[in-house]
């Protein structure tokens, strides 16, 4: 899916998406597409229906009206464990770990649509299933000290982490699945300003280091403008800006969104 | 004392306790007659381990909370009371040597109906029950827990209706479908390839040394599973069934792996059960029965496979050994008597398992051996920079 | 949560959606009808009239109201708390064996005169009803509010647990076996005949004590200020907290309305049935819990409703397969509807999980 223009081509794209749950829209009529590596930013105010067009990238929700195409394939109400298989991979605005599992396992977790053991293997525990179970048990250790977290907590129990940890966690288990594709809802939620500089450092690597197109769902702006290279607005379910940082925040749509029209009060 | 403290968080120290009670098991039966009543129940507690250790796959593991366990007794018992009895004994009945016989002895050869050997049970057993578990999954696919649990109760009590009626249906050219009410039997003894056909009436020493070998399988593909990668998806469909899907673990396909699974274990159980207890009997098909189980599963520790053993143990003693000999013999017995008190343990077993089911929900859920106590134990909260943000989102 | 403001106005997405709804309805409601049909076309051809039928649903509307009043507790516990009350079918037990048990203590024996008999009754009616309402509400202090935030396994298994206890006190009460019960109306003896159906003491008794106490209820959630709370609890329980609600006490009344429904039930039903027997508690609570999803789960009206058509789906399995098969049925269209269409006859749609 290219640009004529020698853009970078597509990795992601949806086409005039609605989601309607009932009576109520939470999403209207939104075609959007996320340029390979890049990083690209959804905003709005909180209701907006970010996390619902999320949802349907993922295969949580199935669309209502309209398509969404994933490296020209057609993902459009696609279950949500092939979604991943294809490479795309998430965290969530409210973490979504297993808490009684440890952080290796929870990233383990993550591996299982690259994984092929199946029940017979792993009972007999064949050689290949063997090898399968240290190389994956390897490559998660060190996806967890890669985004940060101490050796001595790689087999802590999830629960116990601290808040930072787990986001960290979150994105581990989310990169062991070799995404290419990284949707991101909310990242920095709750860190203080130093770790979300850290986080937007982060996510820059992994785009060069990995080969990485992040998507992002944020509210804090100095991160947003920190390091979107785009950035896209919804309110009320509708798009109703989208460019670069610049554009957007001399932007007046946008910034009525968030504050309200003038003369309201 | 440090010694010992160095033994117990040693690297060996489960396998070595583990060792030592199977090796004690297994010479148990020396140790006592071979007819020997409290052989009798330790035999009939090992075959409720095994069918604990399946719905502890199903409910521990995954999560689905499953209240129609019986169907995989009822299955696994039926198994055994159609291909190991003279139910059908239409069948061939115009051949010079009537029935079909696989790989019995002389004795069950020259019996009309249909008879394999007790291996080949045990496989029709897995094959019937990890069907019949699909089907009973399927339903329950997009259903909340509690819907989960109706469903499943729903089909128990539809398996075991269909049982108990089974004699006004002849789905098999006039062949009763089952004995109604009353009991399938006898059903053949074991008969192992290389051993001599067992024979309940002068020694049970077999049956025991087969169904600890039959638990001990079970065990060791509990263990397998659950630190496999299928383990690891059926944990984190029950933690978290959303996050699980968006990490790539197939709902579908895992759950219904987990009733298969579990419900080949049940299968297991009641196909040993057959032989053993020497008749199929419809009327055991009630709701009552996966409460039983499941009283064992929560009493043990949903999810944790030693837990679930001991709680099998337990309840499964208490079943038949605690309730029927001690608190109704001698001296209990008498002192109600004296007390004027004129009702049977036995008749409030079933109110002691729900009175279990209560005391544990409320008092300590997570079970006598809880799942990864060890690593809940030893975890200690890092602190970090991040103490700030401790809240869990 | 998202919350959205533009009102739909893409006729093609509405109409599918629209479209699976009726289906799903529609489905339900023919396979509840085929029933009945197919047995209608079948006493045609047999007997030339409908009369057999006909008895068969005067029956089963008799006791598909004490069915209904069962499941009433069934509906008004989950939409409150969305627990399935499993223990809610040995309430009803329960009530019916307290009820017989005061038959023996005010004396009361089919030769008592009518004056006599409905001062009695009412007596026992209300004494059931609290016993059976305050071991509900006793139930929920002790074994399910503790565990309010836990994982809904808990509470479910010990509502498990409880059942069963309370099936073996029935059994410790009054044995294993069912036990006949003084006949004290005579209750299957015909009041009058219509159209050739026979219409019994019993049929006019569980018609004449069930359709009061549903109007009570039905007005009593309408109207009074508990009631209000109960609904507003319902819908939820944070924002009524907020209120100024007390959602404990709220929740403990829906458990005692249920219970005393139950208890009611009981008695009716030992009045009716003249029968006691420690594991009706289960058979009424899987016919109940039936009727409760069939209507929508939460729904009174649909309770009633659903109870009805359960009742009248029993009378006319019993009478022509044998009532060792009725359970199989009824638990068959238990899956079938959970698994089609979990929101019932009358319930919405609800919104899919995220």
């Amino acid at each position: 899916m290219s640009d004529g223009n020698g853009a970078p081509p597509a990795l992601l794209a949806t086409d005039h998406v609605v989601k309607a749950f009932g009576g109520l829209v939470a999403v209207n009529d939104v075609s959007f597409s996320v340029p390979q590596r890049s990083i690209v930013s959804i905003i709005g105010p909180n209701g907006a229906g970010k996390t619902t067009f999320f949802n349907m990238l993922t295969g949580l929700y199935k669309p209502t009206l309209g398509t969404i195409s994933f490296a020209d394939k057609d993902i459009t109400g696609m279950r949500p464990d092939k979604i991943t298989a294809l490479g795309v991979a998430r965290t969530f605005q409210n973490i979504r770990l297993f808490p009684t599992m440890s952080a290796v396992e929870n990233v383990m977790v993550g591996q299982h649509a690259r994984m092929r053991a199946g029940i017979f293997g792993s009972v007999l525990r064949t050689p290949r299933v063997r090898k399968e179970e240290r190389a994956v048990r390897e490559k998660a250790r060190e996806a967890l000290l890669y985004v940060g977290l101490r050796e001595s907590e790689l087999d802590q129990v999830a629960a116990n982490l601290s808040y930072g940890d787990q986001r960290r966690l979150e994105i581990a288990r989310a990169l062991a699945s070799d995404p290419a594709l990284l949707l991101l809802d909310e990242p920095t939620a709750g860190m203080n300003p130093n770790e979300s500089a850290r986080l937007t450092e982060f996510m820059d690597r992994l785009r060069s280091e990995r080969d990485l197109t992040i998507l992002l769902i944020e509210h804090d702006m100095k991160v947003v403008m920190g390091v979107s290279e785009r950035i896209t607005v919804l309110d009320h379910g509708e798009k109703i800006a989208e460019g670069d940082p610049v554009e957007i925040r001399a932007d007046e749509r946008v910034v009525e969104a968030y504050l309200g029209k003038r003369g309201d009060d | 004392m440090s010694g010992l403290r160095e033994l117990r968080t040693s690297k060996w120290a489960n396998p070595l306790l583990a060792g030592t009670v199977i090796l004690a098991a297994a010479l148990f039966p020396f140790f006592v007659g071979p007819l020997d009543s409290i052989m009798d129940d330790s035999i009939l507690v090992l075959a409720y381990v095994v069918m604990a250790l399946g719905l502890n796959l199903v409910v521990g593991f995954a999560g689905l909370l499953d209240l129609g366990f019986v169907a995989f007794y009822a299955f696994g018992l039926l198994v055994t009371g159609w291909w190991a009895s003279d139910h059908f004994s239409d069948v061939n009945s115009k051949a010079s040597s009537p029935g079909i016989h696989v790989g019995v002895g002389e004795f069950p050869q020259s019996l009309a109906g249909i008879h394999f050997n007790f291996l080949l049970l045990v496989i029709g057993a897995i094959l019937i029950c990890a069907i019949a578990g699909a089907i009973i999954g399927l339903p329950t696919l997009r259903l909340r827990g509690d819907y989960i649990a109706i469903v499943t109760l729903a089909f128990g009590e539809i398996i075991g209706r269909v049982a108990q009626n089974g004699d006004e249906l002849t789905p098999f050219a006039n062949n009763k479908l089952t004995n109604g009410r009353q009991s399938i039997s006898p059903i053949d003894q074991i008969d192992l390839p290389f051993l001599e056909e067992f024979d309940q009436a002068t020694n049970l020493r077999p049956y025991f040394w087969t169904v600890l070998a039959l638990a001990l399988v079970v065990l060791f593909v509990n263990f397998r599973l659950r630190d496999s990668r299928l383990g690891r998806a059926w944990i984190a469909l029950r933690e978290d069934e959303v996050a699980a899907a968006s990490m790539g673990v197939p709902l579908v396909r895992t759950k219904l792996l987990a009733y298969a699974t579990g419900g080949a274990f049940g299968g297991i159980s009641g196909a040993f059960l057959g032989p053993y207890l020497q008749s199929v009997n419809a009327n055991q098909f009630q709701f009552g029965f996966s409460i039983f189980i499941l009283a064992m599963v929560i009493l043990g520790g949903l999810g944790s496979i030693w837990g679930v053993v001991l709680g099998a143990v337990l309840v499964a003693a208490m079943n038949v050994f605690v309730i029927p000999d001690v608190l109704d013999g001698g001296a209990v017995r008498s002192v109600l008597d004296s007390l004027g008190l004129d009702f049977t343990f036995s008749q409030v077993s079933f109110g002691v398992f729900g009175f279990i089911l209560v005391l544990m929900m409320v008092l300590r859920p997570q079970g006598l051996i809880p799942e990864r106590r060890r690593k809940l134990e030893f975890a200690e909260v890092t602190g970090t920079d991040e103490t700030l943000y401790e809240a869990r989102a | 949560m998202e919350a959205a403001s533009a009102t739909i106005d893409r006729p093609a997405a509405r109409r599918s959606d629209a479209a699976r709804e009726l289906l799903s309805k529609y489905g339900l409601v023919a396979i509840l009808a085929v029933v009945p049909i197919i047995y209608a076309i079948i006493d045609l051809r047999d007997d030339g009239n409908l009369t057999r039928l006909g008895n068969n649903v005067v029956e089963g509307l008799s006791n598909g109201a004490i069915i209904a009043l069962v499941a009433l507790g069934y509906t008004l516990v989950y939409g409150i708390i969305e627990l399935i009350n499993f223990a809610h079918g040995e309430i009803f037990m329960i009530g019916g064996f307290v009820a017989f048990g005061l038959y023996g203590t005010l004396g009361l024996t089919p030769e008592t005169g009518a004056f006599g008999l409905i001062v009695g009754l009412l007596v026992i009616l209300v004494i059931s009803a609290l016993a059976s309402g305050s071991l509900n509400t006793m139930i929920e202090r002790v074994a399910y509010r503790p565990l309010r935030n836990a994982p809904k396994l808990a509470p479910l298994i010990t509502a498990v647990g409880f059942s069963f206890i309370l099936q073996n006190v029935g059994i410790l009460w009054l044995g294993a076996s069912q036990k006949s019960v003084p006949d004290l109306l005579g209750s299957q003896s015909e009041l009058f005949n219509v159209f050739g159906l026979s219409i019994s003491r019993g049929d006019l008794l569980a018609v004449v004590a069930t359709v009061p106490l549903v109007v009570l209820l039905t007005a009593f959630i309408g109207r009074s200020r508990l009631g209000k709370a109960m609904r507003a609890t319902a819908q939820d329980p944070e924002a009524a907290r907020l209120m100024g609600i007390n959602v404990d006490t709220t929740i403990s009344l829906t458990f005692l309305l249920g219970g005393l429904l139950a208890g009611a039930a009981g008695l009716i039903n030992t009045l009716y049935n003249t029968q006691v027997w420690y594991f009706q508690g289960f058979q009424a609570g899987l016919l109940a819990f039936t009727a409760a999803v069939m209507g929508g789960i939460g729904n009174i009206r649909g309770a009633v409703i659903g109870g009805l058509i359960i009742g009248v789906i029993q009378g006319i399995f019993d009478n022509r397969i044998g009532n060792e098969w009725t359970p199989a049925f009824v638990f068959g269209y238990l899956v079938l509807i959970m698994v089609f269409r979990p929101q019932g006859l009358i319930g919405e749609e609800t919104r899919e999980a995220g």
